[in-house]
């Protein structure tokens, strides 16, 4: 079984200090959620149950920084596209789509939403372009029936969710799905070693433009101080006053 | 001169402080007051890779230059702040694992090396005795080859590890009157018959790292399990000091980098009359020594190790390289602790445990007086 990983490059989270200065945020890492879809793939690699990881993202050439994490963490090999333009989520996974016919892997594995602007649609649209199933948010896979099948558990708002999908199929991970594991020494040498191929649009064959333009980011306005109640009908009295009951 | 690192060296550094940061850090203020060895972080480490920096790729290491190893090792010391681990695994990559690299026959190499690189085997070595400590080779453990065995009789004291090492490197006499040309090593693993690790010895820091005395009573060692040549112990004790000496206090670089940031956020957050105490010239000039300090202890680091990777002598630099930084990371925590005020100087802030964990620098791998003897001698003095 081959299994295909997209991932995004994006500002590591934890080294964002101001909103809308991720583009200056030097420290760029693999979305976390893109990290738990590669330690999912490499576990089923590990039992036996896939034979080949093949990572893909979509980037100028800064990102093989991200790619030779991914390799590093035990990717077989990674392809990326080179496209250096703001894509927003339709062209990415048309791009997408083009590499999932090249590959044609049995099952996508991917973050069910990028942290830096958490659209939560590239999964989705994936799987609509290609016609096959889906499974998002998901907590847990096993595969049946000699692997023509995946069993996914959904983290939903009401509960969870188990639902069984025919392969080829689509499936994104929520952060339950997995602890990542760190990338090693030995991994990180091994992954300079290991093949990154660089294809553009024109060559998938694949025209894409970006139809939404990001116009400004910015960060969220401050919330006023809170103010301290004495007792509870001063509490109901200023609910009240401020029209919430 | 060129003082950058490549894209590929900075990707180690990068991932070791990753690492170190997020995994190594648990525990540290509980386990040095009761001094309990970090099993888990040991073999962390070993799947990340550290224990197997140097190590030939075809023994299970990563094969990496001298410099790249110190300035992994510089990392390390600067994300993982039990020292007491990073001390163990020094112990056991330079007292064990190096002697195997210069002198293991292929057998050894092959049966021992994958282990104590992946974390599986802990290592260290047996040499000082309660009557010989800086003057080495005058030890007493005797061994008598017997057929096909040796058999070691004595005491050895400062066991590194010993109350958890798989296998010790541990040095005796053939003949006590001819002095280190009688010296040889011997692979001895543990529970090897005759040899009993004895009590574990309490001590001011570098808690997390065990040490034992170690006893041998006819103890049985395999001829094959002589390291190195009969009688070449001294020359391979040597070499693997060479090696620690000068490699052993890169992670101490890095606790003084973390120290020195530590304070800098400190002074600029701690506000004593209406201004923040950086502001106080004694308080600054205290900072810009710790700054001196480890700059000019990361200098001889690389320099050091630049030369071993050429393959240059460094007997000279590694023992300069032992006593600068020791001086200088002692010095560093006596500060450090100084500008924290009362706050330095109680446990949960984590600046006196440093100090503690740091004055032992200066006496293990040969005391600061050795190390002072060695580079008065190379001066011709």
């Amino acid at each position: 079984m081959k299994i295909l990983v997209p991932f995004k490059s994006v500002p590591d989270p934890n080294d964002v200090t101001v909103a809308g200065a991720a583009a200056s945020t030097p420290k760029w890492v693999i979305n976390p959620f893109d990290e738990i879809a590669i330690e999912e793939a490499l576990r089923i690699r590990e039992r036996g149950e896939a034979t080949e990881i093949v990572g893909v993202t979509i980037g100028a050439p800064a990102v093989d920084e991200q790619i030779r994490a991914a390799l590093a963490m035990g990717v077989d090999r990674a392809i990326r596209i080179d496209d250096s333009r703001a894509l927003d989520p339709y062209a990415v996974a048309r791009i997408l789509g083009a590499v999932v016919e090249k590959e044609a892997p049995h099952v996508v594995i991917m973050g069910k939403q990028a942290v830096d602007d958490d659209s939560n649609q590239v999964g989705q649209m994936l799987a609509g372009l290609l016609g096959w199933p889906q499974a998002t948010f998901v907590s847990k896979i096993e595969f049946l029936d000699n692997r023509t099948r995946a069993q996914c558990t959904r983290e939903t708002d009401g509960g969870l969710e188990v639902v069984a999908i025919k392969l080829p199929a689509i499936i994104t991970t929520d952060l339950r799905l997995n602890e990542p594991r760190y990338v090693s020494l030995p991994g990180l040498m091994k992954a300079r070693h290991k093949l990154i191929e660089t294809l553009t649009c024109d060559q998938l064959g694949v025209t894409v433009r970006p139809r939404t333009t990001t116009l400004s980011i910015s960060s969220p306005p401050k919330r006023a101080a809170g103010t301290r109640v004495e007792s509870v009908e001063e509490l109901v009295a200023k609910l009240r006053q401020e029209q919430v009951l | 001169m060129d003082f950058a690192w490549s894209d590929q060296q900075r990707e180690l550094l990068d991932a070791v402080g990753r690492f170190a940061t997020q995994q190594l850090n648990y525990d540290v203020i509980k386990n040095d007051r009761e001094g309990i060895f970090n099993h888990e972080a040991w073999k962390k480490c070993g799947d990340f890779g550290i224990q197997g920096l140097l190590v030939p790729t075809d023994y299970g290491g990563l094969g990496t230059d001298p410099l790249t190893t110190v300035a992994v090792l510089e990392r390390l010391g600067y994300a993982c702040k039990d020292n007491g681990l990073l001390f163990s695994i020094n112990a056991h990559m330079w007292t064990a694992v190096i002697p195997l690299v210069y002198n293991g026959t292929e057998a050894q190499k092959k049966k021992y090396l994958p282990g104590l690189c992946n974390g599986t085997l802990i290592g260290g070595n047996a040499m000082s005795e309660p009557n010989s400590g800086s003057d080495a080779f005058a030890l007493a453990t005797t061994a008598i080859k017997k057929g096909s065995r040796y058999l070691l009789n004595g005491s050895k004291i400062f066991v590194t590890n010993g109350p958890i090492a798989d296998l010790l490197v541990v040095f005796a006499t053939a003949d006590k009157t001819r002095g280190s040309d009688a010296i040889s090593a011997f692979l001895v693993e543990k529970n090897s018959p005759g040899m009993n690790v004895a009590r574990k010895l309490e001590k001011m820091g570098l808690r997390t790292s065990p040490m034992a005395e170690v006893f041998f009573e006819n103890c049985e060692v395999p001829e094959e399990n002589l390291l190195g040549k009969e009688g070449g112990g001294a020359f391979l004790f040597t070499r693997s000091m060479t090696w620690e000496r000068g490699c052993i206090l890169a992670s101490a670089v890095g606790s003084m980098q973390r120290l020195l940031e530590m304070c800098i956020r400190y002074a600029n957050e701690r506000k004593q009359g209406g201004h923040s105490i950086g502001k106080f010239q004694l308080v600054a000039s205290k900072i810009v020594d710790m700054k001196l300090r480890v700059e000019s202890s990361r200098q001889m680091l690389y320099h050091y190790a630049w030369l071993s990777g050429h393959r240059k002598a460094v007997y000279l630099e590694a023992a300069m390289t032992k006593l600068h930084i020791s001086d200088c990371w002692v010095k560093c925590c006596e500060d450090a602790i100084q500008i924290h005020g009362g706050y330095g100087y109680m446990t949960e802030y984590e600046v006196e445990r440093e100090l503690r964990d740091a004055i032992a620098s200066k006496l293990y791998s040969g005391t600061s007086e050795i190390q002072r003897n060695i580079v008065a001698s190379m001066l011709g003095l």
